[in-house]
């Protein structure tokens, strides 16, 4: 056992380190204190302060890193002796959040005992150098992409000034991508800019151009701290792209890819920090391509409860849980808790079918300067039945010097920073269920989905994608109340309107179809899928005319969309125009040769106007 | 923390002999001198420099500040404006007290960070013991007897390393500055500075 601890670097489990402790204390007690004098005793820094430095502050503590300064030689470290003594006895440094009491975790940057006692005595000692020869080598940090040059680098259109003072700022930048197929990302590596500034940065994949609606002018970028972004269909992709000072780009594992559509764009919610003079920031990603397609699709599981946040002013101890039955077997990869300033503990666990309970991950000091993606060592199986559950505690006193409002006021949930949230995300693999056709990641989406409206009735997106799975298992019916009850939630709301108008064009239902559907055109009349869908609930009950406006409003939304133009062409062809419309399948067939309908209708068009 | 509050003997030697004579009894926990005493400390010219000296009768301003402390750096656009508001009035120096900061070091840190206040060196830490500042960045008000009569956190903007409130609920040097000013005492005459230690740096 002991000689574990001789390896600072080593993750230890927490009975480990305990352990080492009790050993190392006693080393440093009176059985084995031998004179002051003796340089043995002294903690020097190239025999035992180097290795911890190196190993656990280095990595952040670099030029171009995050770290305010370098602690990479004796001069640097000693002229920050104290503050590291102080930082890591107060374990502030290294910033890692979680107790030891929860799942083991990778990258786990907890400094063992030991090693906080070395930074303490060392100063103590006198910050003595030591003896050259026992410097350990310097660890190499590369320059620029950590993996690689990337298939494909994409840099924000607009730089963000960050003023030389004030509170935090949160400002989202918008990648558009130019990918022209299908492909499949294997990583993606964050470069955010000038690192001692971004706090930590979190990109998403958006599939529906929703946040570009948010943006003043293409490629401006938008403010906002937390980053919502509605998916207009049932998206399986769960995936965290997280970036934190100090952290490897993460490449998945087998199995694992990232889908990316042509016209998806990548969006990068960031925390910036005014450093105290005006700096600019423009962050960079980079992406590596894989040409296997995913075989294995995690799902981003959320257990949360804002509805239950209505946090008194002064109430310094406010509890909020919610609690989740899973309804097929998982395997845990990934959490990520999420709250804002005000939460101080947070504690998530798993009441196993077997009675067992276990603590995936505790948090007993939040920060949310420090939050984080915290990645399982080894992904952990919890079997279907199992209850997790989040426990989340606020503070909301004076007391709380991190309350963004002085004096405390009512918080209730929300996007702004002086809002709160209780969220617990947890990335799983699901597996099939037995007697289950469905694809175990529906089955999950969908507990969930009910899970959540059991929470909060009033849950628009629960109610949007639990409406959008049941149109994707085929029970539009069901589907279509769902969308209803979102639309009353939201009501005139382009995405629902037309969702719903889907549903009942596919329940054949066509003059309601068209309403919503129009009604969503005129919500947001750049909305393609509206016109198009519009298009066909006119066409399909005779309305010929209106349809071919529709289509062209489309075609002309999305001029490369060989599907716009082969319904275009279709309706004008009902409607005589023959010219008109085999121009139009033409273009359908120049953009997607292998276009059914356009190619279909060509042929009828052609056959129909030879003359006999 | 607790200060000594005992005077120490006034010296007779001026200048650079005082710099050696005050060494060792700033170890012995009498960090302050009195009034009347000489601390130089040099500009970027290379100039000695006594700030205390310069305008007598006019309230002074010392800023301990160092380039590469993070917390420091961040109150450089507080600093800025409270000498703007105290211009003509109080005279603001910042005081670097880390020796390897060379002074063209310095006067990029000031251009970078918008400051107009002037800089010194404070190579042998005479201003450090003077002011009886342990921390970058820290602030120690001078009335216009050259009395120390405020020294530590500029205000309550930062509770501990790396926890900080969303903005100062206190504001201890603007308060302070304010009292040296009218005449009255400021209470209280110390506040624990938060930021990065100077005993870690020569």
């Amino acid at each position: 056992m002991r000689l574990l601890y001789e390896h600072p670097g080593l993750p230890l489990s927490f009975a480990g380190s305990v352990l080492a402790f009790a050993l190392l204390a006693a080393g440093f007690g009176q059985d084995q204190k031998p004179p002051a004098s003796a340089d043995s005793s002294r903690v020097t820094f190239t025999r035992d302060i180097a290795p911890v430095v190196f190993h656990s502050c280095a990595p952040c503590h670099h030029p171009g890193e995050a770290g305010p300064f370098s602690l990479l030689t004796y001069g640097e470290a000693k002229s920050h002796a104290r503050q590291i003594a102080d930082v890591t006895r107060k374990r502030q440094m290294p910033p890692w959040l979680p107790s030891p009491d929860g799942l083991p975790l990778e990258d786990d940057a907890h400094l063992t005992d030991r090693q906080i006692a070395l930074f303490e005595k060392w100063v103590d000692d006198g910050v003595p150098e030591g003896n050259r020869d026992e410097l350990p080598p310097l660890p190499k940090f590369p320059n620029g992409w950590q993996l690689g040059q990337p298939d494909l680098v994409l840099k924000a259109a607009t730089a963000f000034t960050i003023p030389a003072s004030g509170t935090d700022v949160y400002w989202n930048f918008i990648f558009r991508s130019p990918v022209t197929s299908v492909r499949y990302i294997k990583a993606i590596e964050i470069h955010p800019g000038d690192k001692r500034l971004v706090h930590h940065a979190n990109l998403l994949v958006d599939r529906s151009e929703a946040a570009r609606r948010q943006e003043e002018s293409p490629g401006s970028g938008f403010a906002g701290m937390e980053l919502q972004i509605e998916s207009e269909s049932f998206d399986p992709d769960g995936h965290f792209l997280f970036w934190k000072p100090g952290s490897a780009p993460i490449v998945e594992p087998p199995g694992l890819a990232l889908r990316l559509d042509p016209g998806n764009d990548l969006v990068l919610n960031t925390h910036l920090q005014p450093s105290g003079k005006p700096e600019t920031v423009a962050p960079t990603i980079g992406i590596y391509f894989t040409a296997a397609p995913a075989t294995r699709f995690p799902v981003l599981l959320q257990l949360e409860n804002d509805r239950a946040l209505d946090i008194p002013a002064g109430d310094s101890s406010f509890l909020v849980s919610d609690e989740f039955q899973l309804p097929v077997d998982v395997e845990l990869l990934a959490i990520y808790p999420h709250a804002h300033y005000l939460c101080r503990d947070m504690l998530a666990t798993a009441l196993l079918p077997d009675g067992s309970e276990k603590t995936l991950i505790h948090i007993a000091r939040w920060d949310v300067n420090w939050q984080a993606v915290f990645r399982l060592a080894e992904p952990v199986p919890l079997p279907r039945g199992t209850k997790v559950s989040m426990r989340y505690r606020y503070d909301n006193s004076s007391d709380n010097i991190a309350n963004p409002s002085h004096p405390p006021e009512r918080v209730r949930a929300g996007n702004r920073a002086v809002d709160e949230m209780a969220h617990l995300w947890l990335q799983v693999l699901a597996a099939p269920a037995s007697g289950e056709a469905r694809d175990p990641r529906m089955v999950l989406q969908e507990a969930l989905a009910r899970h959540h409206l059991e929470n909060n009735p009033a849950d628009f997106e629960a109610h949007y994608n639990l409406a959008a799975m049941l149109e994707a298992r085929g029970v539009p019916e069901e589907a279509a109340r769902q969308y209803r009850e979102a639309l009353e939630l939201r009501p005139g709301d382009a995405t629902v309107e037309n969702a719903l108008g889907a549903a009942l064009l596919s329940l054949g239902q066509l003059r309601e179809a068209a309403q919503h559907l129009y009604a969503a055109t005129t919500a947001r009349p750049d909305y393609f899928d509206a016109h198009y869908n519009l298009g066909i609930a006119l066409a399909s009950g005779g309305a010929y005319a209106r349809a071919a406006e529709e289509f062209a409003e489309a075609a002309r939304l999305k001029p490369d969309d060989a599907g716009a133009e082969a319904n275009l062409g279709a309706a004008l062809a009902e409607l005589g125009d023959t010219n008109q419309a085999i121009r139009h399948f033409e273009r359908a067939l120049e953009l997607d040769p292998a276009n059914r309908l356009a190619k279909e209708n060509l042929d009828a068009v052609r056959k129909a106007s030879r003359p006999n | 923390m607790v200060h000594a509050q005992k005077k120490p003997p006034a010296l007779l030697a001026a200048g650079l002999c005082a710099a050696i004579l005050l060494a060792p009894l700033a170890f012995a926990g009498a960090a302050a001198a009195g009034p009347g005493e000489r601390s130089f400390a040099e500009d970027l010219q290379g100039r000695a420099v006594d700030p205390l000296a310069a305008s007598p009768g006019r309230v002074v301003v010392l800023l301990f500040v160092r380039t590469d402390c993070p917390i420091s750096n961040r109150y450089a656009p507080a600093v800025q404006k409270l000498s703007e508001k105290y211009r003509g009035r109080a005279n603001f120096w910042l005081v670097y007290p880390d020796s390897r900061e060379s002074a063209p070091e310095i006067a990029s840190h000031l251009e970078q960070f918008h400051y107009a206040i002037p800089a010194l060196r404070d190579l042998r830490h005479e201003l450090v013991r003077r002011a009886r500042a342990t921390i970058t960045p820290e602030a120690a008000v001078f009335d216009g007897a050259r009395k120390l009569v405020y020294h530590g956190r500029i205000d309550n903007w930062y509770e501990d390393l790396g926890r900080a409130r969303s903005l100062a609920t206190t504001h201890e040097l603007d308060d302070a500055v304010t009292a040296a000013l009218e005449g009255r005492a400021m209470v209280p005459e110390h506040a624990d500075a938060v930021g990065c230690y100077i005993s870690d740096v020569k």
